[in-house]
């Protein structure tokens, strides 16, 4: 979709005067069946997660994944050389698996190391980050979001997006300074 | 979220005592037969019963420690979603009063438990070694020290948080934190020194430095169990309705989370240090757990107390579910008292495991006295702090 001077346009924000207003118009964008929008505020809001219908997060799923794998390769590496490739008496302990006690710290470690790292990264591909510059921010009212500007943004790619409805459902909604935010 | 405040009555609920009369009555006659057949086993088997009245004594203890922790946790840290279940750790806390009645049989039944009492000076060079320590009157000044601690400032902490019930002054919160943290650092030293003491003392040859450690551990994460069957059974009665929510439930599951995990860290790290040493005067108290039927218990521990509650709290649907999580709970309860039985009894039993009649008389006496009184209190106040400042936030908890 493109503005009659020729830009892309990005979304339609609109902005609200306070927490309670934004969640209330989460949930009336959340009911009107859009897909692909967003809110910002400038501290988290207890219950927005219900407001906009999102799911649980995968990244837990990710986490575990993460996690065993750690695991997993801690047994190996462990294992592998003190059982079957290279037994090695040490202490006058013993080489089979009754020597696990000694191995209990890497294994904890390496699952804790794994499912970070599995955390980190997968926290950075769900946000689409690193990401120098965003269309958002081509919006002047929208740098308030970090001191007190409350905003919910449709994205213009939502399948259901036509620049009237929205336009109507955030005005209906109590957004003000609505606004078409360019991609470029 | 407005709602439940609207319902959450402003004077407070209160427990009818008189509704449950039958249940006290049938607690009041069973800790009473219970009583007498202790008397009995104390009379016809000595040896046997001293270390079976321990393990209760020991079982219950910590579950009034682990609560009274809970409180002055919630007051240091100036907490707010405890406040609604608070009430009812203070209650469980001020039992610890009748603990220390029942303490008297082991000072009575010493030289069945202690062997260093028994020793004479000069017989044993590492014992006198320890005798500026492990000396009667030394053991019995401090157990008057760490009962005295627990009893005072768990009734300090429950009476100001009554006395707040009615008018609602938050210098009573102010107080309250004070007396928290006063009490953090002796809580840590009476918990640590009294098992050191009652517990670790059964071996006098035995010494491990995280000892205190690992039965703060399974105290702190067991009393949360018992805090959640005690909620729950409470909101069956149908109590507490508007009060507690999911989220909190949430949170305690979390915190027995928290503690499974804990307890293995503490437990591991205790065994881990004395295997790999293999020092014999170490490593001792494991040979006696980890040989012959003791063996099989101790895994079962392992299993049952860590790697168990561990994937099954690892799920975030059970948390959030009273019931499933009630039988997580009692099932962590049962493993505190198994972890508590596989202190003292191979202490005694040196051979393999030995159930006797005893264990279970003691169990139930200390058990079914400290349900009566706890059902003697519980209606005297309201069933959680009506007039605390932070009930709001903690009413509306989201997480």
């Amino acid at each position: 979709m493109r503005t009659p001077s020729g830009h892309e346009v990005y979304a339609m924000g609109a902005e609200y005067p306070s927490p309670a207003a934004l969640y209330e118009a989460a949930k009336m964008v959340r009911d009107a069946g859009f897909k692909r929008w967003d809110v910002f505020s400038p501290f988290p809001i207890h219950g927005m997660d219900e407001a906009m219908g999102l799911g649980k997060s995968w990244l837990s799923a990710v986490v575990l994944a993460g996690g065993i794998s750690g695991l997993l390769t801690a047994v190996l590496v462990e294992f592998g050389p003190s059982w079957g490739l290279y037994p090695l008496i040490v202490h006058g302990k013993p080489y089979d698996w009754r020597t696990v006690p000694a191995f209990f710290p890497i294994m904890f470690e390496m699952t804790v190391l794994f499912s970070a790292f599995a955390a980190f990264f997968a926290v950075l591909i769900m946000n689409g980050l690193p990401r120098p510059h965003h269309p958002i921010f081509n919006w002047e009212r929208f740098k308030r979001v970090t001191n007190d500007g409350f905003f919910l943004v449709i994205e213009a790619r939502d399948p259901r997006f036509t620049e009237l409805e929205a336009r109507e459902l955030l005005e209906r909604s109590g957004g003000q300074h609505i606004t078409v935010v360019h991609e470029d | 979220m407005s709602d439940r405040l609207q319902n959450a009555a402003p004077e407070g609920e209160f427990f009818e005592t008189d509704r449950f009369a039958g249940l006290s009555v049938l607690l009041g006659v069973v800790a009473f037969v219970a009583l007498a057949l202790c008397g009995a086993g104390a009379a016809i088997d000595p040896t046997q019963f001293s270390f079976s009245w321990l393990f209760a004594f020991g079982f219950f203890f910590t579950l009034c420690a682990g609560c009274f922790f809970w409180t002055i946790v919630h007051y240091a840290t100036d907490a707010d979603w405890t406040v609604v279940v608070r009430r009812q750790l203070e209650n469980i806390a001020v039992l610890v009063a009748v603990l220390a009645i029942f303490f008297i049989p082991i000072l009575l039944l010493r030289h069945h438990l202690y062997e260093w009492m028994n020793v004479a000076p000069g017989k044993e060079a590492t014992l006198d070694s320890k005798r500026a320590y492990l000396n009667l009157n030394f053991f019995i000044l401090r157990a008057a020290f760490f009962l005295g601690f627990f009893i005072i400032a768990s009734q300090l902490l429950r009476r100001f948080s009554v006395r707040q019930d009615k008018d609602g002054n938050p210098q009573f919160t102010i107080r309250l934190r004070k007396v928290a943290f006063a009490s953090l650092p002796l809580f840590a030293l009476c918990l640590t020194f009294g098992a050191f003491d009652w517990l670790m003392s059964l071996n006098y040859r035995w010494f491990s430095t995280m000892f205190g450690v690992y039965i703060f551990a399974g105290a702190a994460g067991s009393s949360m169990a018992l805090l959640v069957l005690v909620i729950t059974a409470l909101q069956r009665a149908g109590y507490l309705k508007n009060v507690v929510t999911r989220e909190h439930y949430h949170i305690m599951g979390k915190w027995m989370f928290a503690f499974c995990v804990f307890w293995a860290y503490i437990g591991f790290g205790q065994y881990m240090l004395i295997w790999y040493a293999n020092m014999p005067e170490e490593t001792q108290y494991y040979l006696t757990r980890n040989t012959e039927s003791w063996w099989s218990l101790s895994m079962l521990l392992v299993i049952g107390r860590f790697f168990g509650p561990f994937a099954i709290l690892l799920l975030q649907s059970i948390k959030k579910h009273p019931r499933q999580l009630c039988y997580v709970a009692a099932w962590i309860l049962l493993m505190q008292m198994l972890d508590i039985y596989l202190v003292v009894l191979p202490a005694l039993h040196g051979t393999g495991v030995h159930v006797s009649l005893w264990d279970f008389a003691a169990l139930i006496a200390i058990g079914a006295t400290l349900a009566f009184a706890y059902l003697r209190i519980v209606g005297k106040t309201s069933l959680f702090p009506v007039r605390d400042p932070r009930l709001v936030e903690s009413l509306k908890l989201v997480n």
